[in-house]
């Protein structure tokens, strides 16, 4: 019998070295594909278009056009970030380094916060799809009805919560083919619609024609700097998701060039894809305040429900499987997000360390994945509950959100990197202007928004005892965290006394 | 030799891990613990992306297999490792076949409906395809004694012949006392004349095998091994003809794969399936046309 010891590391595979991402897996397309699934264009489009409209009306080519660049100031610098502190914890962990725990305990909360509420909104526009679906396959429009009974639909969503979250417990992943399937598709679709929409123009029998004109390019021309905040805040949220091909590196197979040719070409195809929908949705119906006007309030909270039958005729069933597709995808790949950011807190010890716990069947964040999908649910259930238009309400409260984390990530990278910022043109601009710029413009929306959302008048016009429901939401949730994070101090002060040395990058 | 025990960190592996120190105690063999956990698909679109879980996962993994070599008594060898796959199954069959394992030990799925055995989606895609011959712990396997008798699952089929030889072989390795279990009577009822007949040509089986065996091994002295056992399985469904006969605690079952199966790969047919829901002792699924590596 042979004794030799018995806790000899594996000699033919290091065992810390493998990383979770096959390397050199990744292509230029493929890239560009993850790029645009990570965006899904269909599902913001008919979530942002209308609660854009209602802002800047016909200006949304502009603000759309605007809005990117925010985006772009910040996105280089989380890809520094990135480079420099790979971390499960992203906005958490780097803030934490940067401005210490307090802040960074509140970017995290931010980015988590942020996830849930899209992960609710994205089970709610694939609800009102699915029944909208129903309703196209069995020409029986009573159907599409069935989402504004507000127990069915409540019921439903909870359905499509709960299954994203078992299939993201269980481990189940998209697979390249499915995604590029995926993706190809919305294009497709959302290509068909805007070409529908011009052929209505031209042959005369759109719903309200109206000529394309150079000031709809003007930001300039938004009436207000309210309308011009909301509008940028909102269209952060149409470009979220673009900075994940930056963030690429080992697993594309030329990590030298294609993160950044990716980023390139996905950012034209995604300003090439909203451009023209927003052109031909606004020559199509107009801003309008009645019927299928785009300004009509009815209209907005999504867009394509209403739109597509008219434009597209008895395809519009496409687009209600583009939709109802991509916000099912990206409702279960989303939900690894905040199950991350929660399993790494749990990890630091910045909350329970429950939620650092790890299914050992199938590997995956256990107790933070349901943690997810109950927050997530308990979200939508109160919005659903108190807003006249949940749709429209979280979705203007997720721009003030992705706003805030973004915002502080952004600033974090200037003060971490502060040291480093002057040794090189580089260095100056990529760690220092590009997110100095890109944070404080965030942050300067966050606070417009926020001001301007005390107004009940705001957003869908719901309210909570005199207070505008999407201050309430936006800035509940924030005050939410704050409260949690005095609760933790208080229950595990570890974290908040020596983080540094804990996390020990 | 070499055991891959395909192991994870709850009961399954637990049980995963009793087997292959009971099956190692016999044999000298020493045990490679994999633990697989999920590649990251960069399609999923994960966002936002999150670089550091990786480490996290790792660190857990690492503390896993420390648990799971915490299992294993001090007189057997144990390594660790680590695997990355998008499936679980094929990389536990890429690190058998890479580590050139006599057998993969997993332990069947812990949350099935049914009594004993039930085959969790792991296990059955390695009962359907793997090279190699897998060993499944039945749920709640506690043993960690030698194991004490070797049965072998045996039938008309094609790939009989193989199988019995290499009960045989590992019999004697092993020093256990060898018992065919025919299944031939299964459905057919009992009638003694079938009964009869099965016994005859397992009978006849044994010795055309034995006596290829002996010309083959000069060692293989008939003293060392005392003469195999055959019974007849009976009942009127295989899982009552399974429990019909005793078992020892310490028995292992050998049985074949389907004739369905792929020219070297297992394949556990319905027999074989329903058999393991009633078996009460781990087994051994053979593949078709394996030849047992040297002793």
């Amino acid at each position: 019998m042979s004794t030799a010891p018995k806790t000899v590391q594996s000699k033919e595979t290091p065992a810390l070295s493998e990383k979770g991402l096959k390397a050199g897996s990744v292509g230029l397309i493929g890239a560009v594909v993850i790029g645009v699934s990570c965006i899904a264009p269909a599902y913001t489009l008919t979530a942002a278009l209308g609660p854009t409209v209602s802002e800047v009306g016909v200006h949304l080519p502009a603000i759309f056009l605007v809005g990117f660049i925010p985006m772009l100031l910040v996105a280089l610098g989380y890809r520094e970030l990135n480079n420099a502190m790979p971390d499960a914890g992203t906005s958490f962990t780097w803030a934490t380094r940067a401005f210490g725990p307090w802040i960074g305990w509140m970017g995290g909360w931010g980015l988590i916060a942020a996830t849930i509420i899209v992960l609710s909104n994205l089970a709610a526009v694939a609800v009102d799809f699915f029944y909208l679906m129903l309703a196209q396959i069995f020409s029986n429009p009573a159907l599409g009805e069935l989402s504004k009974i507000l127990p069915l639909n409540i019921a439903t969503t909870l359905v499509f919560i709960g299954l994203a979250c078992w299939i993201s417990y269980r481990g189940m992943e998209t697979t390249k083919g499915v995604q590029y399937v995926l993706v190809a598709f919305q294009l497709l679709v959302l290509g068909w619609f805007a070409v529908s929409a011009f052929s209505h123009v031209a042959n005369g029998t759109a719903f309200d024609a109206t000529a394309i004109s150079p000031d709809w390019f003007n930001p300039f021309a938004v009436d207000s700097f309210s309308s011009f905040a909301a509008g940028v805040s909102l269209s952060i949220f149409i470009y979220w998701g673009w900075d994940v091909t930056l963030t690429m590196n080992e697993e594309t197979k030329n990590p030298e060039k294609t993160p950044g040719r990716a980023a390139t070409i996905t950012v034209l195809v995604i300003v090439i894809i909203y451009m023209t929908v927003a052109l031909a949705t606004l020559s199509f119906a107009g801003v309008g305040e009645s019927g299928l006007g785009a300004g009509n309030p009815e209209n907005q909270s999504s867009i394509f429900a209403v739109l597509a039958g008219p434009v597209m005729g008895p395809f519009a069933i496409l687009m209600s499987l583009a939709i109802l597709s991509s916000s099912a995808a990206s409702l279960q790949s989303t939900f690894v997000s905040p199950a991350r950011t929660m399993l790494a807190m749990g990890h630091y010890r910045a909350i329970s360390p429950r939620f650092g716990r790890i299914s050992p069947t199938y590997k995956s964040p256990s107790f933070a994945t349901i943690a997810a999908a109950i927050a997530a649910a308990a979200f939508y259930v109160i919005t659903r509950t108190v807003s006249e238009n949940a749709l429209w309400d979280t979705i203007t409260a997720l721009g003030m959100m992705i706003c805030f984390y973004y915002g502080i990530t952004a600033l974090a990278c200037v003060w971490f990197f502060r040291a480093a910022a002057f040794s090189s043109i580089r260095a100056f601009f990529f760690k220092f202007l590009a997110p100095l710029v890109g944070g404080v413009i965030l942050l300067v929306m966050f606070v417009k928004t926020a001001l301007d959302s005390m107004d009940p008048e705001y957003g869908s016009g719901s309210s909570v005892g005199g207070v505008g429901l999407v201050f309430v939401l936006g800035m509940g949730v924030i005050l939410l965290g704050v409260v949690v994070m005095l609760v933790m101090y208080r229950v595990r002060p570890e974290f908040f006394r020596n983080f540094s040395r804990r996390a020990g990058v | 030799m070499r055991y891959v025990v395909g192991y994870t960190a709850n009961a399954r592996g637990h049980d995963a891990v009793h087997l292959a120190v009971a099956l190692a105690r016999n044999h000298d063999a020493s045990l490679d613990l994999v633990l697989v956990i999920p590649e990251d698909s960069p399609y999923n679109a994960v966002y936002p992306p999150e670089a550091g879980y990786d480490d996290i996962l790792n660190e857990q993994a690492q503390r896993w297999l420390d648990e799971g070599l915490a299992l294993v008594p001090p007189d057997v060898t144990a390594r660790a490792h680590i695997r990355r796959g998008d499936s679980e199954a094929q990389t536990l069959i890429d690190a058998a076949v890479e580590m050139d394992a006599a057998v993969l030990v997993i332990g069947a799925s812990n949350n099935g409906l049914f009594k004993r055995f039930s085959i969790g989606s792991v296990a059955s895609s390695l009962l359907h395809s793997s090279p190699v011959p897998v060993a499944l712990a039945p749920h709640g396997y506690q043993r960690t004694d030698p194991i004490t008798r070797l049965s072998c699952g045996f039938g008309t089929r094609p790939g009989a012949e193989e199988l019995l030889n290499v009960a045989v072989e590992s019999a004697r390795d092993r020093g256990l006392p060898l018992r065919l279990v025919s299944l031939l009577a299964l459905d057919g009822g009992s009638s003694p004349g079938m009964a009869d007949a099965a016994w005859m040509h397992a009978a006849e089986r044994l010795a055309a095998v034995g006596s290829s065996a002996v010309e083959g091994s000069a060692q293989a002295a008939e003293a060392d091994a005392p003469e195999p056992e055959i019974v007849v399985a009976q009942g009127r469904t295989i899982e009552e003809a399974v429990e019909r006969l005793d078992w020892e605690d310490g028995e292992i079952l050998l049985i074949g794969s389907s004739r369905l199966a792929q020219h070297r790969a297992t394949f556990l047919g319905s027999t074989a399936n329903r058999i393991l829901r009633a078996l009460p002792v781990p087994m051994i699924v053979v593949p078709r046309d394996y030849t047992r590596q040297g002793a």
